[in-house]
Order: C-alpha cells, then sequence, then structure tokens
C-alpha cells in the first residue's frame, strides 16, 4: 500500500451546491460517489482472500490497522475479472458504520457536481451494474454513473 | 560551496503547518476561556511564541508576506498580554483571520506560487484589534495577596507574578503544588530518562507551571551540577507522578496543598478541545479505546521484530558465532514483552459489572411486558474482561434473558398452580475460570426446555443430551412461538447468540434443562481476545494462523497409515488411528473451501483438534511453520463473517493473514456431513 | 574539533544552522530542542560554543544565558544568541545577561558561520 490521497469532507451545502464527487473507471465506464462516502483511495496490491465470503469479496485487506473487507466491482457488476494493474485502484468508502473498500480499474479524479446535473438512471443501463447506479451525469462528453454505496456493500442483506 | 536556505522550503512548510495547527487549537482554547470568563495567559503566550517562530522561518526562507502578517498578530497578542491575559471577540477574530492568511500564503508557497501579502481589510482588522484587545471582555478577580499561599522562596523568587497567579487560581480550585526534582546524569540519559521525557510523561497529568534549573555542587546523583524542579498543578498523588515520570518517589513532594476556596473562582477544565486527557479522580484517565488499540497495534510491530530479531540470532548460531550471551538477553526480552502485552491488555480491561449492570432494566421491561413477575439476581461482578468483548456479548445476553422469561417462565397462575413462589428468578452469576475465561451463568427457575416441542418444531427425533439440544435451538430461523413474539421478536435468535459467543469471541456455549425446575444457559469467553499464542502454518500455498489451545497435537502424517473410508456426499473419507481412537482427516484447504482435496500426505503434518468430549478431527497442512503471539483482530463486517475464520492478523509483511477457527469448521463440516446424510 | 550546541525549538532552523555551518570542517553540531534540553546537555558534557534561540517556549533564551553564566565553569563560554526582527527589548537585556554576540533573522549562511568562527577564535 504505497500511494494515498485522503479526500477532503465537504462542509454542510446549501441545496444546489455543487458536490465533490471522487470518479473512478470499472473496465472503462466511469462511477462516481459523493465524497462524503469515500474515506481515502490507495494502491491495490491484493487482498487475503476469505473462504465463505460472496463471491464479489476479493477478501480483506489490512488499512492503518483496520481491517476492511473488499469487493471487487467487476465481479460486483458481473464482468470478468482482471489482473491487477499499476493503475488498480481501491476506493474505501464508509457508510452507516460499515467500511469497504471497492476495486476499480483505476481512480485519478475528484470533480464538483450539483444535484441539476445528477439525472435518475436510464433503464438501458449496462445489465451488470443495474441497481447499484442510482444516478447518472453528463461531464462534457462524459457519462458518469453515480453509485450507490450502500447497494454495493449488500446493505439490504444485512440484518442490522 | 553556496548553502542555499530556500532549500529548506519544504521542511518549512511542514513545520509551519505543525504550528499552524497549533495556532487554531490555541485560538479554540482562547475562545472557550472567553466563554467560561477565564482569562488566558498562557494560551496568549504560547500564541505568540508559536507566531514569532513562524516569523523567524519565514524571514530565513525568504517570504516577506508571511513575516509581516505573523509580525501584526504577535503585536496584538503582545498587547493582550499586556492588558492581562485577555483577548477579546474581536481581537480573536482579527487573529482567526490572520491565521488564515497566513494558511493561504502557505498553500501558495506549495504550489510555487508567491504568498499574497495581506489584505488592507485585514491589516485594519489587526491593528484595531492592537488597540483595543479586550475591550468586551470582563477579566475574573485575581486573588488577593492575604489569599495567596507562600511557596518556598527558592522557588518564589524565581516565578513570575503570572505564575504566582496561576498558582493561586490552582491551588483554589483544588489542586496541590507538587516539586519534582530530577538531576540529569549519563546513565539516566542512557535509559532514556531526560528532562524533555520526563517532562512529556508528566504534561499531561496536570498544568506545568514552570521547569527551573538550579545550580548544585556536583556530587555523585547530580554529576553535572544541575538539577530540574518541576512545578506541577495537579490533583493527582505525589506516588502517581513519581511512577509516571519513572523518578523516585522521593523526588517528589507537594510543595503547597489544596485549598479550595468556599465561593467559587472556576477554573474550568477545557472540555470542548480534542485530545484533552481529563483527570477525573486522582490516577484515573479517561483515554480513547483507539488510542489503547494503537498501542496494541505499536506492540504488535515489537512482536515482529522480535521475531526477526530472533531469527537474525538463530542465522548466527547457525553461522558458528558464540550466541548464548544474546539468547540470554532474547529471553529476557520475550519475558518483557508479554509483560507489556499483559499491562497494555490491562488497560482494555473493564469490570464485568458494566455490562450486567444493564441487566435489570431489560428484565423491567421484559417482565412489563409479558405480564410476568420476575426478578434478577446479578452475583460475582467482580470480574473483568476486554471492552470489546464485554460491548459484543451484551446483546446474547439480552436475548438469553428474553428467553428465559418468555418460554421459559410460566405466567404466576402457571406457578402458582405448580407450587413455585409467584416471582420467578433470573439469577446471572459471573467468574473468571482459569485465568483465561470468563464464564456466565444465566439460571431460571421456569419451566425447562420442552424437548418435544423443539424436535417437532425441527422435525427431528427427541434429543436425548443437552448438547443436541443446544444444537437443535440454535438452527437458524426457529421459535416454538406460532407467532411472531413482541419481545422475542425476530431480532436476535439462539442461533446469532452462538455466532457472538462462538464465532465472533471463539467461546463457547452449553445448556443445561430439567423439565418443571428452570434453565442454565453457560457462555464461556475469553478474558481478552487481542492476542493470542498461535500457530502460523502453510497450507494449499497460503500461510494461516491457528490459535495455540485448540490444538491438541500435531502429528506427522505417515500415508502407509492413512486408511480410506466409504465415499460419501462428493468425497473420499480418510481417517487414521492414534492411541485407541479413529480420526478422520480434512485436507484444510478443502474444508476452506479452497480447492480439492490432495492425495499426497508425504512430509505433511495434521492439526488435532477436539472439541470439549466430542470425537477429534484433524486438518491436514503442509507445514507448522512456527509460534508466536499473535495479535488477532476480529472479522466485524457482515460480508466477511464467516464460519471458521475467527479473524486476521498481521505477521509482519502488512498482509492480513487469516486466523482460523478450526473447532468451528470442524462444527460446519459436521453440519454438512449430516444434512448431506 | 570545536564542538558546537545549537539550541531552537523550530527543527527546521536548528538543520538550517547546521547547514550553514557544514562548509567548515572543524565544526561538530549538536542540536538541543529546548532550552531544557541545552542545560542538560551542558552538565553532561564540554561545548566550545552556542548558538541560542531567544524564542523558545518553557525556558526562554535569556533564562538560559542567565543560568549558563551562573555555573562557574560555563562563565566564559561563547553564546550566540539569534533573534528575530522585533525583539529589541530582549535584545539588550541578553547581552546585559551575558550572551557573546547576537546575530537576527534574517541572516545569511555567510554571516552565522563567520561569527561562530570569530568567537571560536578565528577559522583553523
Amino acid at each position: 500500500m504505497s500511494e494515498s490521497a485522503m479526500v477532503p469532507a465537504p462542509a454542510a451545502q446549501p441545496n444546489d451546491a455543487p458536490v465533490l464527487h471522487v470518479l473512478f473507471k470499472v473496465d472503462d465506464a466511469i462511477y462516481a460517489l459523493p465524497s462524503d462516502v469515500v474515506l481515502q483511495m490507495e494502491s491495490f496490491t491484493g487482498a487475503t482472500f476469505v473462504p465463505g465470503a460472496p463471491r464479489f469479496v476479493a477478501g480483506i485487506i489490512q488499512l492503518r490497522g483496520r481491517v476492511v473487507p473488499v469487493i471487487d466491482l467487476r465481479t460486483r457488476f458481473g464482468l470478468p475479472p482482471r489482473a491487477p494493474t499499476l493503475e488498480t485502484r481501491v476506493v474505501v468508502g464508509e457508510q452507516h458504520d460499515r467500511t469497504v473498500a471497492l476495486v476499480a480499474d483505476s481512480a485519478r479524479e475528484v470533480v464538483r457536481m450539483t444535484r441539476a446535473q445528477l439525472k435518475p438512471p436510464p433503464r438501458l443501463l449496462d445489465e451488470g451494474a443495474t441497481g447499484f447506479v442510482k444516478a447518472v451525469a453528463q461531464l462534457g462528453d462524459r457519462t458518469v454513473m453515480v453509485l450507490d454505496f450502500a447497494k454495493i456493500i449488500g446493505e439490504e442483506l444485512m440484518d442490522v | 560551496m553556496q548553502v542555499d536556505l530556500r532549500e529548506f522550503r519544504a521542511a518549512y512548510l511542514a513545520e509551519v503547518d505543525e504550528h499552524l495547527g497549533a495556532i487554531n487549537a490555541g485560538l479554540l482554547a482562547v475562545e472557550v476561556a472567553n466563554r467560561a470568563g477565564r482569562a488566558s495567559p498562557r494560551e496568549l503566550r504560547e500564541l505568540m511564541r508559536l507566531l514569532h517562530t513562524i516569523k523567524g522561518l519565514s524571514a530565513m526562507v525568504g517570504i516577506e508576506p508571511i513575516v509581516g502578517i505573523a509580525h501584526r498578530m504577535e503585536t496584538v497578542l503582545r498587547a493582550a498580554d499586556e492588558a492581562g491575559g485577555v483577548l477579546g471577540d474581536h481581537a480573536l477574530e482579527a487573529m482567526i483571520q490572520g491565521t488564515r492568511a497566513i494558511e493561504a500564503g502557505v498553500r501558495a508557497i506549495a504550489h510555487d506560487e508567491p504568498a499574497p501579502e495581506a489584505s488592507a481589510a485585514l491589516i485594519a482588522q489587526l491593528d484595531a484589534a492592537e488597540a483595543a484587545p479586550a475591550s468586551e471582555q470582563s477579566l475574573p478577580p485575581p486573588i488577593g495577596d492575604a489569599q495567596r499561599p507562600e511557596i518556598e522562596p527558592e522557588i518564589a523568587e524565581k516565578l513570575t507574578a503570572s505564575e504566582r497567579e496561576e498558582v493561586a487560581q490552582g491551588i483554589a480550585a483544588g489542586r496541590h503544588l507538587l516539586r519534582i526534582d530530577f538531576a540529569p546524569t549519563p546513565a539516566k540519559a542512557e535509559r532514556g530518562l531526560t528532562i524533555t521525557t520526563l517532562r512529556e510523561r508528566i504534561l499531561p497529568l496536570g498544568e506545568l507551571v514552570r521547569v527551573i534549573p538550579l545550580s548544585r555542587a556536583a556530587t555523585e546523583s547530580a554529576p553535572g551540577g544541575l538539577v530540574f524542579a518541576l512545578l506541577l498543578l495537579t490533583e493527582a498523588s505525589a506516588e502517581i507522578i513519581a511512577e509516571a515520570g519513572g523518578v523516585p518517589g522521593s523526588d517528589v513532594r507537594e510543595i503547597l496543598a489544596a485549598r479550595p476556596l468556599p465561593r467559587a473562582v472556576e477554573v474550568n477544565r477545557v472540555e470542548d478541545l480534542p485530545e484533552v486527557v481529563e483527570a477525573q479522580r486522582p490516577g484515573v484517565l479517561r483515554v480513547d479505546v483507539g488510542r489503547i488499540d494503537d498501542t496494541i497495534e505499536k506492540l504488535s510491530g515489537l512482536i515482529v521484530t522480535r521475531s526477526r530479531l530472533a531469527r537474525a540470532v538463530g542465522r548466527l548460531r547457525e553461522g558458528g558465532a558464540d550466541t548464548r550471551e544474546l539468547e540470554a538477553i532474547m529471553i529476557d526480552n520475550a519475558r518483557q514483552l508479554r509483560d507489556l502485552r499483559a499491562a497494555i491488555l490491562r488497560v482494555r480491561m473493564i469490570p464485568i459489572a458494566t455490562v450486567l449492570d444493564r441487566l435489570p432494566l431489560v428484565i423491567r421491561g421484559l417482565g412489563r411486558s409479558t405480564g410476568k413477575h420476575v426478578r434478577l439476581v446479578l452475583d460475582g461482578a467482580g470480574a473483568e474482561l476486554d471492552k470489546t468483548v464485554a460491548e459484543r456479548i451484551f446483546p446474547a445476553l439480552v436475548h438469553l434473558l428474553r428467553n428465559a422469561v418468555d418460554h421459559g417462565i410460566e405466567s404466576p397462575e402457571e406457578r402458582a398452580r405448580a407450587g413455585k413462589p409467584e416471582h420467578a428468578t433470573v439469577t446471572v452469576t459471573s467468574s473468571s475460570r482459569n485465568n483465561r475465561q470468563i464464564e456466565i451463568r444465566i439460571e431460571d427457575d421456569g419451566r425447562g426446555v420442552d424437548r418435544a416441542r423443539v424436535a417437532e418444531k425441527a422435525g427431528r427425533d427427541v434429543p436425548t443430551d443437552n448438547h443436541d439440544l443446544l444444537e437443535l435451538l440454535c438452527r437458524p430461523g426457529l421459535s416454538t412461538r406460532d407467532a411472531v413474539n413482541t419481545t422475542s421478536g425476530r431480532g436476535v435468535g439462539m442461533d446469532i447468540v452462538r455466532k457472538i459467543v462462538v464465532e465472533g469471541l471463539g467461546g463457547e456455549l452449553a445448556l443445561d434443562t430439567t423439565a418443571g425446575r428452570g434453565t442454565i444457559f453457560l457462555i464461556r469467553v475469553p478474558l481478552t481476545i487481542a492476542i493470542v499464542d498461535s500457530f502460523t502454518l502453510r497450507c494449499a500455498g497460503e500461510r494461516f494462523v491457528v490459535p495455540v489451545p485448540v490444538v491438541e497435537e500435531i502429528v506427522e502424517l505417515d500415508p502407509e497409515k492413512i486408511m480410506r473410508g466409504p465415499r460419501a456426499g462428493g468425497r473420499q473419507a480418510r481417517f487414521f488411528e492414534r492411541r485407541g481412537e479413529t480420526v478422520p482427516l480434512v485436507d484444510l484447504g478443502y474444508a476452506l473451501g479452497l480447492g480439492a482435496e490432495s492425495d499426497g500426505f508425504t512430509g505433511k503434518q495434521a492439526l488435532v483438534v477436539r472439541r470439549g468430549h466430542e470425537d477429534p478431527v484433524a486438518f491436514a497442512i503442509d507445514r507448522v511453520l512456527g509460534q508466536q503471539e499473535t495479535v488477532v483482530r476480529p472479522l466485524v463486517d457482515p460480508l466477511v463473517v464467516v464460519a471458521g475464520v475467527s479473524g486476521s492478523t498481521d505477521l509482519g509483511d502488512g498482509r492480513a493473514t487469516l486466523v482460523l477457527d478450526l473447532l468451528g469448521l470442524s462444527a460446519k463440516l459436521g453440519r454438512m456431513r449430516k444434512d448431506a446424510a | 574539533m570545536s564542538e558546537v550546541l545549537v539550541v531552537d525549538d523550530s527543527k527546521v532552523m536548528r538543520e538550517m544552522i547546521g547547514a550553514c555551518l557544514r562548509p567548515d570542517p572543524s565544526l561538530a553540531v549538536t542540536q538541543a530542542a529546548s532550552g531544557l534540553e541545552a542545560i542538560e546537555r551542558l552538565s553532561l558534557q564540554a561545548f566550545d560554543l552556542v548558538v541560542l534561540d531567544l524564542n523558545m517556549p518553557d525556558i526562554g533564551g535569556l533564562e538560559v544565558v542567565e543560568f549558563i553564566r551562573g555555573q562557574d565553569k560555563l562563565r566564559t563560554l561563547p553564546i550566540l544568541v539569534v533573534t528575530t526582527r522585533g525583539e529589541d527589548a530582549s535584545r539588550a537585556s541578553v547581552l546585559a545577561a551575558g550572551a557573546s554576540r547576537y546575530l537576527t533573522k534574517p541572516f545569511t549562511p555567510e554571516a552565522i558561520l563567520t561569527e561562530v568562527q570569530s568567537l571560536l577564535g578565528g577559522p583553523t
């Protein structure tokens, strides 16, 4: 785990002020998570496999003394797996007391998007990612899909 | 060779950043003091010093704009200091703006741009603050001379007026003034005891008014002709301060006793600042649990380093060197690490009463909603356990209580008919077992568990022994009530209780019940789950860790002695004989779902585990690699809570290595086998 | 070898001063991060010169100078005090207390090296 970037939390925003989002790519599609969900980003050097965990769980990693489960987004979205490269990044998200890391093919940008820019996802979306995308935005000529972190980490399956 | 001081810009930025952090914290402290109606001379002087430092550094690396702002802010503080050590709200605001301007300057430099000059508005603001630093603030009355306590002359003549005032205020607030004498020597320095480390150790325990260097004739105990007298205002006793500082008790004495004034001259604690360690009673500190975990983390680093050291010594010995002295030192070191571990873990221990004391409220609620009359008896609350264990076990205890009240205890009428007292009794007893476990017993005098009912609901034969009955009770989704009960609800079933106790904490769950008389549930959990003596092993090309207490024996496998049994459930059963017992052999990699079972057992070992009085099971592995103490971190997230894995640890390579729960794994295999049958 | 003790609570300042003195190989520099540490070191080890910052927490440069001059064996130890602009009042009292010379920030690397060498009796 060599390089890391801390994402600053934005102050409380009035309704249409732009919100910081972290962008990352899975198989050339661009996804986003609001920065108040993202704890940090790290390079990925592999996770320890946990036998018996759901298939989309790559395993666990150690992050600053904490043990964090890692979800392979490619598997989660039904894509064929790919070996990690130097670009591969782990986006560590935290919500409702759960900290889970997501493996993306790359993660580089941080952008501001306003509520007005976020539209509900169209039905014809990439099937694998259905249900995980809660909004879509156009940034210039790029389409950005905002993910529902709770869905990805399987919040609805958990008996809280 | 030309020395270019601009090369120090990166280091300069880092240090200024640190100082800015301290300045922000200091301004916050001043604000809190203002709200409490207190002056803050110390904080102001510290702020002055920090700004003065920033000014000097900025001048050296050639950043004039920051020099200017820092200088102006310093002048404001000087004016405030002269006005009695009070920085009014307007002046405070000016300081905050000034700090922001310096931060902006630092950011600019970090981006290789010039730092901006102070705006005219900021200059005006700072000038106004200098002119009237404390206008709106009222000062607390200083302690009159008549009420000033007498301090010994050698010390008194060295203190400034405001320091004497500070002492007077502290005494009036109920603290006493301790004098700690410290003579530096080369031997102490080698042990890590210097004036700097001593100061750091006692700083959190009170207010260090002053450190006074005193000349003495050179003696053996003070070879440098120097003694430092540290003056500490604190609520802690001299003994505690001596221990915290690592100095003999005779070097710490009280020179002014506490004398709280009847009228409140408040010296309030700064409660809003983060990172403040608050003394609640002498000798007691409230500490963030995260810090203890951090400390345990650092300890694990020490343990890993020690393993490396041991290996290096081993290599030296193999190379023919005489390593006896080194090995003797390593033995001492191991003992010290163990003692340190025990000491740190003791910090995490809390009395079990903190868990048990919450139960009466639960019982009251349950009694009310079910209309049953129940009284709770708590016994043996003297035991202590790890904070994390205590937190995790609480929901399990609550469910067992719910169980007892809901299912076990009869209605008052039924009890009357059975000749039992109207009030049912639930007794919760706790005791520590063999120094490593704590046992909690929940006993009720109700109707006992109806074996027939349970068997019927589970679709199985009536269990004859308590162990099988417990197994049935812990099947997910079992409920012997037809409707979902409002108190028991669907929340925590017995399966979850078992999951918490056995899988989550590596403990045991047992049951004893007699029809008509009552039920006893027994929970046994480790006192601490933090550090466990473990075997490291290799299996299927990966390393794993297994706690030592679980392993009954490590067996060298002899392929000739391994027998094959029938094929069942797609698997070839294997076993071997061991002292008259037939021990089933399972490939650990296969049991973990890592791959198919291998056929060759040459050169391999097996770990024999046995749960209680059950039959043993042997897990085939490649080899045991070693034994060491490991810090176990439980797997908490639901995504990775699986049977057979109790946590993860770091063996020093930065990766997570799984800590296996072989008993849980064998239970899971047993269930799988029975289900397949 | 001349043993020089550089006292400043700012790590960057200590490093900078160390860099300024490095061109002269006869100077061995020891760092102290506080006036207390400086006094402690001076009591246990012999130094030929002290470079001392005035503005330090807990025990300021002035008090350190007073203490040093109060010790018999240190009465003639050369003390070079480093001050920052705007400290005129302190400068006077420091010299009165027995500091040998003062130097004001910002100073050039050559300036401090020259002062140190001159206080030690000329470059070797």
